[in-house]
């Protein structure tokens, strides 16, 4: 209640403002109504050239009102949160209704406490710019020291502290402070006339004390190989071959594979492959797949999704069937379920959506080991960019940075540069072994579906018999 | 609106003046939006949204920071504006952060380029649904294939206004209208593909509703029942919607940070002729009625014709204050404004007409595609791989769709491949990049 009191009075509004807004949002006959208030600062620093020369600070601030008419939306925001601005947008949001008679009833306020999902033990309120620079300095050095090849680093340290204020038709009042931070550095190396970059970075919903020695150390290891294995690295002969995803990053292929196809939203306008799979095996018995908002301190958690309910992990696939879509309230009424806590959104300029949280596969029983050994002729791959997904056709791809050749069983030559395409339910049925190594990717995953979403994905390493691979 | 966003860069201004700020730049806009969205011809979604935001460069003691915020009454303004300046002095200097040389300023007047229409108020409600609901009638139980479709009017208004502490002042205004269709089609094995189309224009009146979701649903039929071809090599035609793909990698390449950075495949080529003799890339920054026409930068820079690539040889950068210091170099521009390509020298409007049907048929057979899914490029060497959809064509008729296909190469490599491009950039876009045909070209499949 604390919380939710200290935000009220810093967005300028009382409980009764709260019904009043509400009431007018439903006096068009909607049948259920929210505000989600917002304030977030966000702050860079940057390094180029060894020194840490750029810095930022954002403000934003503003308040959405949404108002539901079935499977229909009205929305609209403010950045000015007087009453006549909040009640002229909810005006607005009230119009996606027509009737001439309001079904609002007037909400009892309860106050909703959620599990915390994550907290700034030194929050980065505190901490100037001149205090985050040894750190990017440290980093740099490191990096420098590791390989005489390095002739440029960039590295960045930002952070933001984002305070939510939700209330809706139901009389649910919640209250939220989300952190989150990230460091990422790109290293380019030089050698022998040829130019070779990488890039690295981690991110979490903490506070100032995430950035330690041992994250730099971390860090700056991996990025240096990254780098330089393109010195060594080749490309493939193209077409379709197997390829064993290695363990982490490796959680793109579930995001962009089956992860988009499982949002209800999808679902329920029937243009995602999965539209009728609900219930049915899709997969090995040996695969299960969670979307979970509830790992602590972790990029895709949260306590509450963007429309108040609570978060949880949730089993999109559980022994190879499809257990469940990811709803936010709109799909899960179509659906007559229950919301699975993933109504995102990327602020209070947007809608909330069904939005993935942290995608990931639980471990099976095969060692990494033994699938690599069982490929004659493929790919092994654990160092991915970005990807993408067409949700009716299925067809998905992610780009590979680096990996290797496999060739009778053993990792050979390394590669670089390829996409991978296939095809979703396709793949998710050709995953021929599961190994017993799940770990999640701390990366800065960032999902564009309509707007931008913090998220982050695992895999354990898999071994998918036929995918088709770009090359020469 | 346009005065209340110039007073609020002066104050900010003057309160960076008086936090002891040595120089300062700010910039304001206000952004309205509206969208109606229509899905299996109900009403789905409409969206209303005002916002505006402060955005802030400030230099001082040699040292550089930038700063935006949403929060412009007085009181709390001065105190971020006291904070920035004070975070701004607590890291590194560096010589090189200062404001632009006066002379490549823009200081003409606010020219009309054809941007701004005056209805943008007056367009009721109800058009902007009907809008909506026109497109979605093109689709609507017009074939029993279409499961589902989704169509959507929207329109901006974009007010900008740029000042810096050393007398420049700069403004712009531009309106958006646009509607957009997709729809999913049933085929086989349970795939369901997606296409879309969208148009656009500046003027209301001059946005061409009718055709847009009949567009997007014949575009979704013609992709039932796609076939995976052989690897191996094929003629590559872009359609100009997505043509500007394969023109991003070379305009980041072209980047001053990439090129300071050595993290480009084009550091240390300017002068160098890389591409064909008769390709040009020019920027065309002034045409009327162009969404990327601008007369400044976001530095104030005034806009001029350049020529990127001339006749195949790399003849500028894209450099801003910053990075043209540290090259010490020039500046030129921060980035494209209006950017053309052309294999002759004459423009898109300058030449007789070369669009797709001409072009399919003078190439043949090949791969004619669509859209893109997926894929990168190296920004140290230029390769690339991209996810592709689109059609096989023989004879210059289309023969089926394609899946589950990549192209792969080098960006350099492609470009030397390029045989036509067309005279036919779509109307709405801020790159004019026609229908372009390239030979022989990796494509992974079977």
């Amino acid at each position: 209640m604390k919380k939710a009191e200290e935000l009220m009075s810093m967005f300028g509004v009382t409980t009764d403002d709260l019904k009043k807004l509400v009431k007018v949002a439903l006096s068009k006959g909607g049948n259920y109504a929210d505000i989600y208030f917002e304030h977030s600062i966000s702050n860079e620093i940057n390094l180029r050239d060894s020194e840490a020369n750029g810095a930022g600070t954002h403000i934003d601030y503003g308040v959405g009102i949404r108002v539901l008419d079935g499977e229909s939306t009205g929305y609209a925001y403010t950045e000015i949160t007087t009453m006549e601005e909040m009640l002229k947008a909810a005006s607005t949001a009230a119009a996606i209704a027509n009737s001439s008679k309001s079904f609002y009833a007037e909400p009892s306020v309860s106050v909703t406490d959620f599990p915390e999902r994550y907290k700034s033990l030194i929050p980065w309120t505190g901490i100037g710019f001149s205090e985050r620079v040894p750190a990017l300095a440290e980093l740099d050095e490191t990096i420098f020291k590791s390989d005489k090849r390095v002739v440029k680093v960039l590295a960045k340290i930002s952070d933001s502290n984002t305070k939510i204020l939700f209330f809706n038709s139901e009389g649910t009042l919640a209250a939220d402070e989300r952190p989150m931070a990230s460091i990422a550095v790109t290293c380019i190396m030089q050698n022998n006339g040829r130019t070779e970059n990488g890039s690295s970075s981690r991110s979490f919903r903490m506070g100032y004390e995430m950035i330690t020695k041992e994250l730099i150390k971390e860090i700056a290891e991996e990025v240096v190989n990254k780098t330089s294995i393109q010195f060594e690295a080749g490309r493939p002969s193209g077409g379709e071959m197997p390829v064993v995803m290695g363990a982490g990053s490796s959680g793109i292929l579930l995001h962009e594979a089956i992860g988009h196809a499982f949002e209800a939203d999808f679902n329920r306008m029937g243009t995602s492959i999965f539209s009728d799979k609900l219930g049915k095996k899709i997969c090995s018995e040996d695969i299960s797949v969670v979307d979970d908002g509830t790992i602590y301190s972790n990029r895709g958690s949260i306590t509450f999704d963007d429309e108040g309910i609570i978060s949880q992990k949730t089993y999109m696939v559980k022994d190879g069937v499809l257990n469940s879509y990811l709803h936010d309230r709109i799909s899960a009424e179509y659906y007559k379920t229950e919301p699975t806590g993933n109504g995102r959104r990327e602020s209070f300029r947007f809608m909330p959506l069904p939005r993935m949280r942290t995608t990931y596969m639980e471990s099976g029983k095969s060692k990494e080991t033994d699938l690599i050994a069982s490929v004659k002729k493929g790919i092994f791959v654990d160092n991915f960019s970005n990807g993408q997904v067409q949700i009716g056709a299925g067809d998905f791809t992610f780009f590979v940075k680096s990996g290797y050749l496999i060739e009778n069983g053993r990792l050979t030559r390394p590669v670089k540069d390829i996409n991978i395409i296939g095809n979703g339910p396709e793949a998710l049925a050709d995953i021929v072994g599961v190994a017993d190594n799940s770990v999640i990717d701390n990366g800065t995953w960032t999902c564009g579906k309509e707007q931008y979403c913090a998220v982050s994905c695992g895999m354990p390493s898999v071994l998918v018999n036929k995918l088709t691979v770009g090359g020469v | 609106m346009t005065n209340n966003i110039k007073e609020i860069v002066n104050i900010a201004l003057e309160m960076a003046k008086e936090a002891g700020c040595t120089a300062s730049r700010a910039g304001a806009e206000i952004s309205v939006q509206s969208s109606f969205t229509v899905r299996n011809n109900i009403l789905d979604r409409l969206q209303s949204s005002t916002g505006s935001t402060l955005f802030l460069q400030l230099f001082t003691e040699g040292r550089y920071g930038y700063f935006s915020t949403n929060r412009t009454e007085s009181d709390e303004l001065s105190v971020f504006i006291k904070n920035a300046t004070e975070a701004t002095r607590l890291i590194a200097p560096d010589s090189d952060r200062v404001l632009t040389p006066r002379e490549l300023l823009y200081s003409g007047d606010n020219i009309d380029l054809g941007q701004y229409d005056n209805s943008f108020y007056s367009i009721s409600p109800q058009e902007k649904r009907e809008a909506a609901f026109r497109c979605s009638e093109e689709i609507f139980e017009k074939d029993s294939r279409i499961i589902s479709s989704n169509c959507e009017y929207g329109d901006s208004l974009e007010l900008y206004y740029m000042a810096d502490s050393e007398g420049f002042t700069g403004e712009s205004a531009q309106t958006t209208f646009s509607v957009s269709a997709e729809c999913s089609a049933r085929d086989k094995g349970g795939a369901r593909p997606e296409a879309w189309w969208y148009e656009s224009s500046m003027y209301y009146s001059d946005l061409n509703i009718s055709g847009c979701g009949d567009r997007a649903m014949q575009r979704a039929l013609s992709r039932l029942g796609s076939k995976k071809l052989k690897s191996g090599k094929y003629n590559m035609v872009l359609e100009n919607s997505v043509a500007s793909r394969v023109v991003s990698p070379i305009i980041s390449a072209l980047n001053g940070a990439s090129i300071h950075q050595n993290n480009s495949f084009l550091a240390g080529k300017l002068g160098e002729r890389l591409f064909p003799e008769n390709l040009h890339f020019m920027d065309r920054p002034h045409l009327y009625g162009y969404e990327g026409s601008r007369m400044f930068d976001s530095e104030g820079i005034a806009t001029r014709s350049m020529n990127i690539i001339d006749g195949g040889i790399i003849t500028n950068y894209y450099l801003n204050t910053y990075n043209a210091r540290k090259l010490n170099m020039s500046p030129t521009i921060e980035g494209p404004s209006l950017l053309s390509i052309s294999l002759n020298g004459t423009f898109p409007g300058e030449s007789p007409k070369v669009g797709l049907d001409q072009i399919l048929k003078e190439t043949g057979k090949g791969i004619f595609i669509t859209g893109f899914n997926g894929g990168n490029s190296n920004s140290s060497s230029g390769d690339f791989s991209f996810g592709v959809q689109g059609f096989y064509f023989e004879n210059g008729a289309i023969l089926h769709p394609i899946k589950e296909m990549i192209v792969t190469g080098n960006i350099v490599e492609l470009w030397n491949s390029i045989k036509i491009a067309g005279d036919d950039p779509k109307r709405g876009s801020r790159w004019l990049i026609p229908t372009l045909m390239f030979e022989s070209i990796t494509f992974n499949g079977i």
